[in-house]
């Protein structure tokens, strides 16, 4: 039997960091290519290559130092020192596998923000290729694989750019716990998340895949061995997914400070709760579709293939009975952050929290019963068509519940400007716009005509880009001096929203004209009559992404070279994690926090302050 | 590797009951997202089943699994999450747990490996209809579930020494016998289905 002296006894001297994970991953993915081709079908070697990217993906979870535990338990060997926030102090916590929910929220933050440029360099690609109306720019089959792989890496980054940074750093400080729930897992939801973007990107060795992000089949069936990057890219991050919202949902359940009732939760929890409710519960049918596709390309079975029992529309449902609610993922804490930065900028308590939070509560459950909508085009039985046509249309219920909340604390508000308030300001015009087309969209008529156009494309970057990347940003400026301890730029930041907003919309509405005038999207060459549109259009674009390297210039000026330490609370917010000192000690509460007040208690006379935190710096009044 | 749970404030007591609560509260919630996986196998057995596309669902002369082989494997993986469950509720953890888990353990990977010599063993083609698809899908997601839960438990037995975790820790012990219990429900369902319903 193991014991604790023999855990402390054994100690194996294997350096656990990326570099040890990618040195093993190399050699595993050989072998697993290898034991592939020995036991493959005739199947151009998908077998080898999906083995190949799983070997490699555990190797390298493993040289990172995820086997140590196990290992203990089995055998009582210890791989490496333990990963403790106290002992791991320095630059050196944010390059190796942390348990601490701080590192890891930073380690997200900049995998993150590091993915989001090369989907944006993606997305540059194909819209310098529409400058050319006949394909002359990029022939149709790399256009394709530029569409494939700029979606599936978006899908990627909006699945985690809000819970995986924010949520991690943010939660346990809001709610006044120590850790989360499972720190581990924590850990993993982030180190799965560079395999399946490596993995994404391997896909344009293999000529890339031309399904999109979709991944329809027979076409995903028939497609080359870059299908096989989309298949094991995909089942990581639903599995990071999948973890992560278990972690989040018991750290949330579990690890509240006393006091920290379930309405005194800040908004921006909620958001969090509630995405990863769908996380946890939609990722996993996505598996199942996965595995489908990748037994149907390796060991020959037919769940799709209709000449042998399958069907395509298997994989239409599976598929979208994640996707739907995938959607939500993105935006539902996009939400959160919206709904908890505005009444600390308007000075006012957050008008009907409890409708708040049914409104989110609503789009979470409207969100299971809504994906066929997806099919209209596709072949669903028309008798379904008014359901689902009208269970997409009622989502657009609590969303506006959601807006209402919002409008309703800026009412008579004498709103702060600053830098966050006016991403959130931004959010709300481009949000109102993707929310408006999309109930035009769930409308089937409509929705047969314009499915296939730029119009769908417009309105669902007017949700992802000008909704959830709006608020991403809103949330960086505004949390970013806690995780950092150096204030952003708000000169620089004023003028990072502007040229974001004007450029973003002057690439995405006049989108919405070229759908309507047919122009069909995931094609290379399109109506000549639409080039000066498309020219716009382009151009815009690069403006659009000379605004994010306006951002990411900012934020290396800010950290690096003017280096203004930013204050404990220089929002004067009431939320608990304003209360805590920057840097955030390493175990966050030197003592349990007791939560005695709301966080949105702005102006309310006699408001207590939000928390007894043991003196550990001023707590925030009422004023 | 350990992590400290709560602060220096927090006594060891609470620290353990507040670990069990965590740990419940996280099999609680695999438990619900595990069970979305099974369902999304289950849709597709309905699915292809109904749809019946080219009259292959389960083509002519199909020869069956045998329904007798995957009544032991059902057997033996029952008794295993039955055993365990017992043993993790036994009052004190004493001789009780250190028989029964063992056994529990000798159980699991006898199911294991003898669904794994099943899976190679069929009886059919992959490529024989929507069938043989499910049944190698549906049977072997469930087949490598029950392989690392069996793996878990494994360390739990080992851990089951005087100064072991499972002592210092009974709650999560306890909290993953509704794992293998879990697993154990979803293999009786699958056996209805694909050696009846089907």
């Amino acid at each position: 039997m193991v014991t604790a002296e023999h855990v402390s006894e054994r100690r194996l001297s294997i350096p656990n960091n990326p570099i040890t994970g990618v040195l093993l991953a190399i050699p595993a993915y050989f072998a697993g290519l290898w034991l592939g081709t020995l036991f493959g079908l005739n199947d151009d070697a998908n077998t080898g290559i999906i083995l190949g990217y799983t070997f490699a993906t555990v190797a390298f979870l493993i040289g990172v130092g995820f086997l140590n535990y196990p290992l203990e338990r089995l055998f009582g060997w210890r791989v490496s020192p333990i990963s403790d926030p106290e002992e791991n102090r320095g630059i050196g916590r944010f390059f190796r596998l942390s348990l601490d929910h701080k590192v890891i929220g930073m380690q997200y933050l900049v995998t993150i923000l590091i993915m989001l440029l090369f989907g944006g360099i993606g997305a540059m690609l194909i819209r310098s290729s529409l400058l050319s109306p006949d394909s002359s720019i990029t022939p149709p089959g790399q256009y394709i694989m530029l569409i494939g792989l700029h979606s599936v890496m978006m899908i990627f980054i909006t699945s985690a750019v809000i819970v995986g940074p924010f949520g991690n750093y943010l939660v346990p400080l809001m709610i006044g716990a120590r850790r989360m729930a499972f720190p581990r897992l924590e850990a993993l939801s982030f180190w799965l998340v560079p395999p399946a973007a490596v993995i994404l990107a391997a896909a344009a060795f293999w000529g890339g895949f031309p399904t999109g992000w979709t991944g329809y089949p027979p076409l995903s069936e028939q497609a080359g061995q870059g299908m096989d990057s989309y298949i094991v890219g995909f089942a990581l991050i639903g599995l990071a997914l999948i973890v992560s919202g278990i972690n989040m949902l018991a750290t949330i359940i579990t690890l509240r400070a006393p006091g920290m009732t379930w309405t005194r939760l800040p908004i921006f929890v909620w958001g969090i709760f509630t995405t990863s409710i769908l996380g946890m519960l939609a990722a996993p049918v996505l598996a199942v579709a996965l595995v489908q596709l990748a037994m149907d390309r390796t060991v020959q079975t037919s769940f799709f293939l209709s000449a042998n029992g399958g069907s395509n529309y298997l994989w239409q449902n599976l598929f979208w009975f994640f996707g739907h609610p995938e959607v939500y993922i993105f935006i539902l804490p996009a939400f959160g952050i919206i709904m908890e930065i505005v009444p600390h900028f308007a000075r006012k308590p957050l008008w009907g929290y409890r409708t708040g939070v049914v409104g989110l509560f609503g789009v979470a459950l409207l969100s299971w019963f809504v994906w066929q909508h997806h099919l209209f085009v596709s072949g669903i039985a028309p008798v379904l068509r008014p359901f689902y046509m009208l269970s997409t249309e009622l989502i657009s219920i609590p969303t506006g519940i959601i807006f209402l909340v919002t409008l309703g604390t800026l009412w008579r508000a004498r709103v702060w400007f600053t830098v966050p308030m006016l991403f959130c300001m931004g959010f709300l015009f481009n949000f109102l716009i993707g929310g408006i087309s999309g109930v035009y969209l769930s409308d089937v008529p409509t929705d047969v005509t314009l499915h296939g156009s730029y119009f769908s494309m417009a309105h669902f970057h007017y949700t992802i880009m000008g909704g959830e990347i709006f608020a991403l940003m809103a949330a960086c400026y505004y949390w970013l001096p806690k995780m950092t301890g150096k204030m952003l730029s708000a000169t620089i930041g004023r003028v990072h929203f502007w040229w974001m907003f004007i450029a973003f919309n002057s690439t995405f509405f006049p989108l919405f004209i070229a759908g309507i005038l047919n122009m069909p999207r995931r094609v290379s060459s399109y109506d000549p009559a639409l080039q000066g549109l498309n020219t716009w259009v382009t151009i815009s674009a690069y403006f659009l992404f000379g605004s994010m390297i306006l951002f990411a210039g900012n934020v290396i000026y800010s950290l690096f070279f003017s280096a203004r330490p930013a204050l404990a609370n220089p929002w004067h917010a009431r939320s608990l994690e304003w209360q805590l000192p920057t840097p955030v000690p390493a175990y966050n509460f030197e003592r349990v926090p007791m939560i005695v007040g709301g966080p949105y208690d702005y102006g309310v006379p006699n408001a207590r302050p939000v928390a007894d935190l043991g003196g550990l710096v001023g707590v925030t009044g009422g004023g | 590797m350990a992590v400290r749970t709560r602060g220096r404030d927090v006594s060891p007591g609470v620290e353990a009951l507040l670990d069990a609560r965590v740990v419940s509260v996280g099999v609680w919630l695999f438990l619900a997202a595990d069970l979305f996986f099974f369902a999304g196998w289950w849709f597709a057995f309905f699915y292809l089943r109904a749809l019946n596309n080219n009259q292959a669902w389960m083509i002519q002369g199909l020869v069956r699994p045998n329904r007798g082989f995957g009544t032991v494997v059902l057997i033996l993986a029952v008794l295993t999450a039955l055993a365990y469950f017992a043993a993790s509720r036994t009052p004190g953890r004493g001789s009780v747990f250190r028989l029964l888990a063992p056994v529990s353990l000798v159980l699991g990977i006898a199911a294991v490996l003898y669904q794994g010599y099943g899976m190679w063993h069929l009886g059919f083609g992959l490529t024989d209809g929507a069938y043989p698809s499910v049944f190698s899908g549906l049977t072997g997601s469930w087949l490598v579930q029950l392989a690392g839960a069996v793996a878990w438990l494994a360390t739990v037995v080992l851990q089951a020494g005087a100064r072991g975790d499972t002592l210092a820790r009974p709650h999560s012990a306890t909290s993953f016998g509704w794992i293998l219990l879990f697993l154990a429900a979803v293999g009786i369902i699958n056996y209805f289905l694909l050696y009846f319903v089907a």
